[in-house]
C-alpha cells in the first residue's frame, strides 16, 4: 500500500479510537467465551464468523499501527499489514455481522464487537471497498436532506392515495387530512419507511386512537450506518431531527425498524423530544384504552422474534408480548429469548445486500428456534427482520407466515 | 555475571518492575481519557436497578463464563481468587501491615494450597487453549503470559514447601524476605545473606524474574483486563 495511502488508514482508524473502543480494543483476553454466540458461525464453521474471530481482524491491524509490539514483535499478537487479504477479511468481518451485539450478553468484559466492526467499516470506506449497494443507499439519503423541497409535492401526491386506504379501513367519511403532513406542534412525528404498509397501518392505528400527529418526509432507515460512516449516519438521523425541531413535536414516533430506533434513542446524545418505538406507542394506546383490539383473533400459534436493535440494545421487551398476548389465543416463547434471543441474520443492512445464501445459512439458529416453538405465525417488528424472516422462510420451506406488528395490530383493531 | 544477573532481578528489576505497573496503568487510562467519548451511550437490556452492584457482581461472579463452560467458570474464579489471596499473602511480606499480619504467614499462603490452586488453573487454562476452537483464536501473547504465569507460580511454591516442610537447608526464613521487601520499600536495599547464601537462592532468583517480568507487562498486555473490566462493564449500563 502506497504510503500515502497508508496514511489515510491509520487517521481513518484514529479516527475511531473513541473511550469504548480503546477498551474494547486492548482487554479481550480470547477467552473464547463468545465464540458460539454469534448465529452466523452456528450456520457457517468459520472463525471469521466468530465475534473474537472478528474483532481480532481489526486488532491485528490495530497493533500493527498502534503498538510498539506490531511494530517490534509483529508475532507476539500476530499484528498484520492492511494489504489486500486483510481488506478482503475485514470486508468478510465486517458485514457478515449484523450488530445484533449478542457477543456483548456472552463476553465477560461486555465488548461490543459491532462497534469494533466501525474501524473495518471505515478502512473499506477509505480503501473503496465498502459495498456499492450500502454507498449508493446512503447517498440517496444524504441526497434527499440536501433537497428536500424537490421531493415534497411527489410525496405528497403517494399519500393522497394511501389516505384512501386509511379512510376505507376505518369508515372514515372523507379521506382529508387522515395522514397530515407539516403539521405544527403536533404531538407526534411520526417516521415511516419507503413501503405504503409502513404508512398506512400506523396511520389506522393513529387515527383510531385520535392521535394529533404528522408524517416525516423523510425514511427512518440509516443506511449511513449500515455502511459505518458516521458522518452520514449523523446526517441522516439529523434530517428527523431537524424536522422535528422545526415542527416543535413532543415525541418522535419510530416505524418498525430497530437500527432507526436506536439511532435517536441512544446514539446521537440528549434531544429535545422524547423517542418511541411505534411498538410502545401502540402499547401505550392499549393501556390508556385509546385503542381496542379483538382478543383472541390469532387462533395459530403465534411466536414473537426480538429485533436485536429492539430488544437487547432498545430494553423493549414486555410491549409486543403483551399486544400479542391479546392478539393471540397460543402465544409461545422462542428460546433462548429475550435478551439472548438469536440475531434473524438481517441487520446491520445485510438484507440490503447481494447475500441471500449466506443469510439462509446464517439464519439456521432462527429457522432452529422458529421450528422448536410449533408456531404457525412469526411476528416481528423490524422492516429488516421481516424481510430476513422471510428469507429463512423460503430458504428452509417452513410452513409459517411471516407478519408485522402493526400490520395484525390494524388488522384487528376494533373499530 | 551470576552476581550482576541476581543483583538486578533483586535491585534494579523489582523497581523497574513496580514503576512500570503503576505508571503503565496510568498511561494507559491517561491514553482512554484523553480519546473522544461518544456522543449518546450503548446500553444493553435489561439493566440492573443497581447499576453498580449489578457490575461488581458481573466483574467477581463472572456470569458470561458460568452461561458458557462451567469448568472454565469454576477455573476461572479459582485463579481470580488465588491470584488475590497471594498478592495479599505478598503484601504480608513486603512491609509492616498489621491487618494482615493478624493471619499467620503460613496461613495466608493457603498453606501451600493457593500455589497449588494457580498452578493447576493455570495448567487448565493452556490446555484449554491448545483445544478446538480456542487455538485457533490464540496468540503468542496467550501462551507466553501463562507460561510467565506458570512459572512465578511454580518457584513461588517451590520456597514455600522449603519453609513449610521445616528442609532447614533450603529454607529461607521468613523474617529474611521481610528485611529484604521492607529495605526495598525504604530504598534501603538490603540483600540478606541467608537468602543469598541459601541453596535455593537460585529458585529465588528465577521465581522474582518471572514475577517482574509479569508485572512490568501487566498493563502493557492483555491482562491490563483486570483494570479495563470496571469502566468496560459499565459502558452497556449507561
Amino acid at each position: 500500500m502506497e504510503p500515502e495511502k497508508l496514511q489515510g488508514m491509520k487517521d481513518a482508524i484514529r479516527g475511531r479510537l473513541t473511550k469504548p473502543m480503546r477498551y474494547y480494543l486492548d482487554l479481550c483476553t480470547r477467552c473464547g467465551l463468545c465464540y458460539e454466540s454469534c448465529h452466523v458461525i452456528q450456520g457457517i464453521h468459520k472463525r471469521e464468523y466468530s465475534p473474537v474471530g472478528r474483532a481480532e481482524v481489526v486488532r491485528k491491524v490495530f497493533r500493527k499501527y498502534f503498538r510498539p509490539s506490531g511494530k517490534f514483535l509483529p508475532s507476539w499478537g500476530e499484528a498484520t499489514d492492511l494489504d489486500d487479504r486483510v481488506m478482503d477479511e475485514l470486508l468478510d468481518a465486517a458485514f457478515s455481522c449484523t450488530g445484533c451485539r449478542r457477543c456483548v450478553m456472552h463476553c465477560p468484559f461486555g465488548i461490543d464487537t459491532g462497534l469494533i466492526m466501525g474501524i473495518a467499516k471505515v478502512l473499506l470506506i477509505e480503501n473503496g471497498t465498502a459495498p456499492e449497494e450500502l454507498l449508493m443507499l446512503s447517498d440517496a439519503a444524504v441526497e434527499k436532506g440536501k433537497s428536500i423541497a424537490e421531493f415534497k409535492d411527489g410525496y405528497r401526491s403517494v399519500i393522497y392515495d394511501l389516505e384512501k386506504q386509511v379512510q376505507e379501513r376505518l369508515g372514515l367519511p372523507s379521506p382529508e387530512g387522515v395522514i397530515p403532513m407539516e403539521k405544527k406542534n403536533a404531538n407526534i412525528l411520526y417516521v415511516a419507511l419507503a413501503g405504503a404498509r409502513s404508512i398506512v397501518n400506523p396511520a389506522i392505528i393513529f387515527n383510531a386512537a385520535k392521535e394529533d400527529w404528522t408524517l416525516s418526509f423523510f425514511e427512518a432507515v440509516n443506511f449511513g450506518q449500515f455502511l459505518g460512516d458516521p458522518e452520514k449516519m449523523k446526517f441522516i438521523a439529523n434530517r428527523v431531527v431537524n424536522e422535528a425541531k422545526e415542527l416543535g413535536v413532543k415525541e418522535v414516533v419510530i416505524v418498525e425498524c430497530g437500527t432507526a430506533y436506536r439511532i435517536p434513542k441512544f446514539m446521537l446524545g440528549p434531544l429535545p423530544f422524547k423517542v418511541t418505538s411505534i411498538v410502545e406507542l401502540i402499547h401505550r394506546y392499549l393501556k390508556e384504552g385509546r385503542i381496542k383490539l379483538k382478543e383472541g383473533a390469532l387462533t395459530a400459534p403465534v411466536t414473537y422474534h426480538d429485533p436485536c436493535q429492539l430488544g437487547r440494545n432498545g430494553g423493549v421487551f414486555e410491549e409486543p408480548r403483551e399486544i400479542l398476548q391479546i392478539l393471540a389465543k397460543d402465544y409461545r416463547e422462542m428460546s433462548p429469548t429475550r435478551e439472548f434471543n438469536w440475531c434473524c441474520g438481517g441487520g446491520g443492512g445485510l438484507v440490503a445486500l447481494d447475500n441471500e445464501n449466506f443469510r439462509i445459512k446464517s439464519g439456521k439458529p432462527k429457522r432452529d428456534q422458529i421450528v422448536a416453538t410449533g408456531a404457525k405465525v412469526v411476528v416481528s417488528a423490524c422492516e429488516n427482520c421481516i424481510s430476513q424472516l422471510e428469507t429463512i422462510r423460503s430458504g428452509y420451506d417452513l410452513d409459517v407466515e411471516v407478519r408485522y406488528l402493526t400490520e395484525i395490530v390494524a388488522e384487528n383493531l376494533v373499530v | 555475571m551470576w552476581e550482576f544477573f541476581s543483583y538486578f532481578v533483586m535491585v534494579p528489576m523489582v523497581y523497574i518492575a513496580f514503576a512500570t505497573l503503576i505508571l503503565g496503568i496510568i498511561f494507559k487510562f491517561i491514553v482512554v481519557y484523553r480519546s473522544p467519548g461518544i456522543p449518546g451511550r450503548l446500553p444493553v437490556f435489561p439493566m440492573e436497578k443497581s447499576k453498580t452492584l449489578g457490575l461488581l457482581k458481573e466483574a467477581f461472579t463472572i456470569p458470561a463464563a458460568f452461561r458458557g463452560s462451567k469448568p472454565f467458570w469454576f477455573f476461572l474464579v479459582l485463579f481470580h481468587a488465588a491470584f488475590t489471596l497471594v498478592f495479599l499473602g505478598h503484601l504480608e511480606l513486603a512491609g509492616d501491615i498489621p491487618v494482615l499480619r493478624s493471619i499467620p504467614h503460613e496461613v495466608f499462603l493457603g498453606a501451600g494450597a493457593l500455589g497449588v490452586t494457580l498452578g493447576v488453573s493455570v495448567i487448565y487454562f493452556l490446555f484449554r487453549r491448545l483445544h478446538t476452537p480456542h487455538r485457533e483464536i490464540s496468540v503468542m501473547e496467550d501462551y507466553v503470559l501463562l507460561l510467565l504465569l506458570f512459572f512465578t507460580i511454580l518457584f513461588g511454591s517451590i520456597l514455600h514447601m522449603a519453609d513449610r516442610y521445616g528442609m532447614t537447608a533450603l529454607n529461607i526464613p521468613v523474617g529474611d524476605y521481610r528485611v529484604y521487601f521492607s529495605s526495598l520499600l525504604a530504598l534501603k536495599p538490603r540483600m540478606p545473606v541467608m537468602i543469598t547464601a541459601s541453596p535455593h537462592f537460585i529458585i529465588f532468583i528465577l521465581h522474582l524474574f518471572f514475577a517482574n517480568l509479569v508485572l512490568i507487562m501487566f498493563p502493557f498486555t492483555k491482562m491490563i483486563h483486570a483494570a479495563f473490566i470496571f469502566p468496560a462493564l459499565s459502558i452497556k449500563r449507561k
